[in-house]
């Protein structure tokens, strides 16, 4: 009971002393989850309708006779990067 | 830098949606991979100055034809540069001869057979989470968007967490109870907090090492049970630490994890996967210079994604080693 009391005690030490921040009032957890995810508009490149496959793009161009525009980059350009 | 300069321009949106056919790739597996397809990629880059010599990236924006006819490369995030780039390729495209537009038009068979080395593909039954991080700022007891001078370091970036089918069913309970814990499997929690709480709102960051990962303590709770709605309650910490001694550590994420996870107990499906993790972000890696000084706040939200959208269908950042993104615990 003594070391459960005690590792209870550090967790909630660790959480008060260490970044300052301790919950997220109920209220507000929706506000912050849509605080940090992109906000509408904000992803214009996304207007664009890119397609994640090279083999399906080549087919689409040479059935629709349109060149294929490839952005290439060391890390996937609509993922982390 | 390309979503924020480049592809963000009225002008070049409009250019590309009416003549190109779009796609984006991850050079580090286009170039590696083994099979018709890197083939092809590979000979179209070697007709520009990029030829990737010593195994070295060809990323760039590349236009061609479908059989695989370079008709212009460029590396710049400039709009205007761009706009003539894309000018150039079409008057290129124009100037082909009958017979270059031709084999422009030619069938293009299956793909026979992919190196699966360098193919991430989602496995039946996957659980597609998105994961976006972003820079924020206190205000009035609660927070706001923050502001960095590296461009585009304000946005929100973009991952997704993959789930494997037996490891989120693990964590629906078959006869819920409200107040039961479920035991969230180690390899999750070290895959969410070494790969997905990362700062990658200015470009590649490094990866936490297993070490780094100073305290997760993540304790997952049947809040409430319904007939067609079983919610369960995230709560926790995490400190992730470059050295043990994470005041004085050159990187580190010091943050509270709060979440909910709804399913559907008869279907056993998962409705809402949204999670905030909140605290303070210090340091930068190699590629992701230009961080605030000091500690400061960094929000990061997980929400179901849509795996219809060929963009949710990016795989992990962290998951260029197959086994080392789902086995993260060793």
């Amino acid at each position: 009971m003594r070391s459960k009391f005690l590792s209870l005690f550090g967790l909630f030490l660790a959480f008060s002393i260490t970044n300052g921040v301790d919950s997220i009032k109920p209220d507000q957890f929706e506000k912050l989850h849509s605080l940090i995810k992109p906000n509408a508009g904000e992803d214009k490149y996304m207007q664009i309708p890119w397609m994640i496959d090279l083999w399906e793009a080549r087919k689409k161009a040479a059935s629709e006779d349109r060149p294929i525009l490839l952005w290439e980059m060391d890390g996937h350009p609509l993922g982390c990067v | 830098m390309g979503r924020e300069l480049t592809f963000a321009d009225s002008k070049i949106i409009e250019v590309v949606n009416k003549n190109f056919v779009p796609v984006a790739m991850d050079d580090w597996f286009q170039r590696r991979r083994q099979d018709a397809e890197g083939e092809f990629f590979r000979k179209v880059a070697d007709q520009g100055p990029r030829k990737g010599q010593g195994g070295g990236t060809r990323q760039g924006i590349y236009a061609f034809t479908a059989d695989g006819k370079l008709l212009q490369f460029r590396n710049s995030q400039d709009p205007d540069v761009m706009l003539a780039f894309l000018q150039s390729a079409l008057k290129a495209w124009g100037n082909l001869n009958a017979a270059e537009r031709k084999a422009a038009k030619a069938f293009v068979p299956d793909l026979q057979k992919i190196d699966p080395r360098y193919v991430p593909s989602l496995s039946k039954g996957t659980l597609v989470v998105n994961v976006h991080a972003r820079i924020l700022e206190k205000e009035n007891d609660f927070y706001c968007h923050g502001t960095c001078k590296f461009p585009g370091g304000n946005r929100a970036s973009h991952d997704h967490l993959w789930i494997r089918e037996p490891e989120w069913q693990a964590m629906l309970p078959m006869d819920p109870k409200v107040g039961h814990e479920i035991v969230i499997p180690e390899n999750l929690i070290y895959r969410i907090t070494r790969f997905h709480l990362i700062d990658n709102t200015r470009g590649e960051p490094p990866m936490w090492a297993r070490n780094d990962v100073r305290k997760a303590s993540l304790k997952l709770n049947v809040e409430s049970v319904m007939a067609n709605e079983v919610k369960l309650k995230l709560l926790g910490g995490i400190l992730l630490s470059t050295e043990s001694d994470s005041k004085n550590s050159k990187r580190g994420y010091d943050a509270i994890v709060q979440g909910v996870i709804s399913y559907d107990p008869i279907k056993r499906t998962i409705s809402k996967f949204n999670i905030v993790v909140i605290g303070d972000h210090w340091g930068e890696g190699s590629y992701t210079g230009g961080a605030r000084p000091g500690r400061s706040p960094l929000g990061i939200a997980f929400e179901l994604a849509d795996p219809a959208k060929p963009a949710d269908r990016v795989p992990p950042q962290a998951i260029r080693e197959f086994s080392g993104y789902f086995d993260a615990v060793r």
